[in-house]
């Protein structure tokens, strides 16, 4: 009995043991800054030194401050678009490159290729192209055609849904390489057994991939909801969040509080108040969609 | 066998991140002992940020010659270069860390916040040792002082103006019977001029600025022109003044300059500090506010021949004409001491950025000509940052000796901004919002027609007195 208890122990301080260097790390660079950042929205500061305790005096200046309406508001607006235009465009593309049968490996690197891209470089690349006035590609196009030059990203009502465009184009391609893995180890014998039952491409889509990928599916829709909701540096590139706040998401607002203010205690309040948020929006996603996994339909 | 591998190889790694962490330590407080070791023997080591940057050879030679002036009479500093731009997402994690340089520069915007964040040093006693705080302009003093404290001094003063690319002018036909161009005098005129300019040449006749708070900025200056406050002080207290006749009649232009004079580069939203100088030096605007101390931008860095650049005053509104002026700063570390400061001081004298007329300093003044006509800079005359009359005299006398401008191109602006009453320094309050707030209206004018300017008047005037209040009415 003594023997297996210290066997036990010795197995479990290995265990302990072998987490350690990871506790460690992530106590340091994760829990440690998490922790200080909610300490340090709790009080004055001068630059990186708190000063006076002050409550939620902070939370209330940034739930004040005339930005944080239109930032919240668009943030909520980038993630609305990136599900409507970049959520599906990806199992779309999963979709097609495995049922392709020539060149699959083609169109599986060009899929990735602009991830490869600095993201810096994307979005001033997609700045380029979306230049008002004669010079910009997009108008040299439009022009050709005939059609007047459009203001692109200086349209307020445009400015979201194309910066969650060139964000697409970018992050698709690793998305699509996700579910391509997904739908790659399917059993090959429920297609087989479905088209000899007779059922279409989209039957199969829709009753064996769609069903297979449906985990995945959601987990990377809110791996992708918190990615979005941390948007920072195309607008911050593109439109420097303009026009008149069309673009300005809560990242930005927590950039300009810390670099621009140097009020190191609102961009703390600010990014715990996006934390709750992040986390209640995930509690009811998950809330919502417990249990409702579907499961092969073979019929 | 295998666990005992497995607790040996958790062992070592622990161990391994154990050392990493404590040679970070030591390297940290070597770092941070550094400054007092310089003092304790009499030693005294200055770190330079105000040094050149790698690429610019000539400009390093100089300072060179600088430090050996330096070494004759203060053979116990030790000059150390190090080079640094001041930029807002590095700056805090230098100071915080005490690795600023000893001195540096940073932007006009800059220096109250500095001072609030606690980031920079009270250099008043130092200043007063070298009698220099009397010879500086008051009002740059006021931006560089906090509760009668000084905390900087003036690398150059500065007052906005109207750059023009004399080439486009050309273009247009817009030059009188010598070939010198015939600039708008009133904000009516700039206008009318640039959309002709527009017009003949293709190009915007006009570069004005939408992205970021340097919006706000020059806005407040033609703001003043058409008749308006944007903030009051009363006893200590600021309120929002955005909201006035005045104020949305100078907006009212802006939109007019996008909708119909059309006149203006592609995207306003689009264009910054340096971008507006980007297009003026290659010819994509014919017009930009810009001041006497940019004169490099158009020039050195965007390739514009000096004699097809001009500056001329600012246009006149129908309620006056002002230039909003102010200074660059020079500041120091927190954790500067007082030798290092006074030999940080010293060196600027020799720079010739001091109000001292010193041999040393005439040398400094001399070879900071020669390095701008030879980079290609316009050599005008300083501009009064510091008071001195003396110092003012062998300024314009070096100046002279150097120049490589036709004045006749700079010479109203100089005049104009000597009249009484002309200079007009930034907005009180909290002017960075003031900016950022105008710059949203801005925004909105440029890229909508429809715009309903006192209605955004009105919702900014609302915005800034909140932040007002949050901020500073306490």
């Amino acid at each position: 009995m003594r023997e297996k208890k210290s066997s036990s122990i010795l197995h479990s301080i290995s265990a302990w043991l072998i987490m350690l260097p990871g506790l460690i790390l992530f106590a340091f660079f994760v829990w440690e800054p998490l922790l200080e950042s909610i300490r340090l929205s709790l009080y004055t500061a001068k630059g990186i030194h708190l000063m006076d305790f002050v409550g939620l005096k902070n939370y209330i200046a940034v739930l004040q401050h005339p930005d944080f309406l239109p930032a919240i508001r668009n943030t909520f607006l980038y993630t609305f678009w990136s599900l409507i235009i970049g959520f599906l465009i990806p199992i779309i593309m999963a979709t097609f490159i495995t049922e392709t049968v020539h060149m699959k490996s083609f169109f599986r690197v060009g899929v990735y290729f602009p991830n490869i891209m600095p993201g810096l470089a994307t979005v001033m690349m997609w700045g380029y192209l979306f230049r008002p006035g004669k010079t910009g590609v997009f108008n040299i196009l439009l022009s050709a055609l005939g059609i007047q030059p459009f203001d692109w990203l200086a349209s307020p009502a445009w400015t979201i849904p194309l910066i969650v465009l060139t964000m697409t184009w970018k992050s698709a391609g690793s998305t699509a390489l996700i579910y391509m893995a997904g739908m790659g180890s399917i059993n090959p014998e429920l297609y087989e057994a479905a088209t000899i039952d007779g059922a279409t491409p989209w039957k199969r889509f829709l009753h064996i991939s769609l069903p297979s990928i449906f985990g995945l599916g959601k987990t990377l829709l809110i791996l992708q909801i918190i990615s979005v909701f941390q948007i920072l540096y195309e607008p911050l590139v593109m439109t420097n969040g303009g026009p008149n706040n069309a673009s300005i998401s809560v990242m930005q607002l927590v950039f300009r509080y810390a670099f621009e203010d140097y009020n190191y205690p609102m961009a703390a309040s600010l990014s715990v108040i996006i934390s709750i948020i992040l986390v209640l929006l995930t509690a009811v996603y998950f809330k919502a969609t417990k249990g409702k996994k579907p499961e092969y339909s073979t019929n | 066998m295998k666990k005992f591998l497995s607790v040996v190889l958790c062992f070592a790694m622990i161990l391994s991140l154990t050392i990493g962490c404590t040679t970070q330590k030591n390297a940290g407080t070597g770092s941070s002992a550094e400054p007092q070791s310089g003092t304790g023997d009499k030693k005294v080591t200055v770190k330079l940020g105000i040094w050149p940057e790698d690429t610019l050879a000539d400009d390093i030679k100089m300072h060179e010659g600088f430090v050996t002036e330096l070494k004759t009479t203060h053979p116990n500093v030790e000059i150390v270069p190090s080079y640094y731009k001041y930029a807002t997402d590095t700056f805090v994690s230098l100071a915080a860390s005490n690795k600023l340089p000893t001195v540096f520069e940073t932007w006009y915007t800059e220096p109250q916040k500095l001072i609030e964040g606690g980031f920079v040093a009270d250099i008043t006693d130092v200043l007063k040792e070298k009698h220099w705080p009397d010879q500086m302009n008051d009002s740059i003093k006021k931006l560089l002082s906090k509760d009668g404290r000084i905390y900087g001094i003036p690398r150059d003063g500065y007052a906005l103006g109207l750059m023009l690319n004399v080439n486009m002018f050309k273009a247009a036909g817009l030059v009188d019977d010598k070939g010198y161009p015939i600039y708008p005098k009133t904000w009516d005129e700039l206008a009318v001029t640039a959309q002709k300019i527009k017009q003949k040449t293709g190009e915007a006749g006009f570069c004005l600025l939408g992205k970021d708070n340097a919006a706000g900025w020059h806005f407040s200056n033609i703001a003043w022109d058409f008749g308006a406050t944007l903030t009051k002080e009363n006893n200590g207290k600021f309120t929002a003044n955005i909201n006035t006749p005045e104020a949305i009649a100078a907006m009212q232009y802006v939109k007019d300059l996008k909708w119909k004079y059309d006149c203006l580069t592609a995207d306003p939203t689009k264009e910054d500090w340096a971008s507006g100088f980007v297009n003026l030096g290659t010819g994509a605007a014919a017009m930009y506010i810009g001041a006497n101390d940019a004169v490099n931008q158009p020039t050195q860095v965007n390739k514009l021949p000096t004699k097809d650049l001009a500056l001329v005053p600012i246009p006149a509104g129908p309620k006056g004409q002002y230039s909003l002026s102010g200074g660059t700063p020079y500041m120091f570390a927190k954790n500067a001491t007082k030798e290092e400061i006074s030999a940080a001081l010293d060196y600027i004298e020799i720079m010739g950025k001091s109000p001292m007329t010193s041999t040393n300093a005439l040398k400094g003044m001399y070879a900071d000509a020669r390095s701008r006509v030879s980079k290609g800079v316009p050599v005008l005359p300083v501009f009064p940052a510091w008071t001195d009359p003396t110092f003012l005299e062998a300024n314009a006398k070096i100046t002279k000796e150097n120049s490589n401008i036709d004045m006749k191109l700079y010479q109203d602006y100089f005049d104009a901004v000597k009249k009484p009453g002309n200079l007009h320094f930034e907005e009180v309050g909290s002017a960075q919002d003031l900016y950022s707030e105008l710059t949203k209206v801005i925004q909105a004018v440029v890229t909508d027609k429809n715009t309903d300017i006192p209605k955004m008047m009105a919702a900014a005037n609302t915005n800034y007195q909140k932040i007002l209040d949050e901020k500073v009415n306490k």
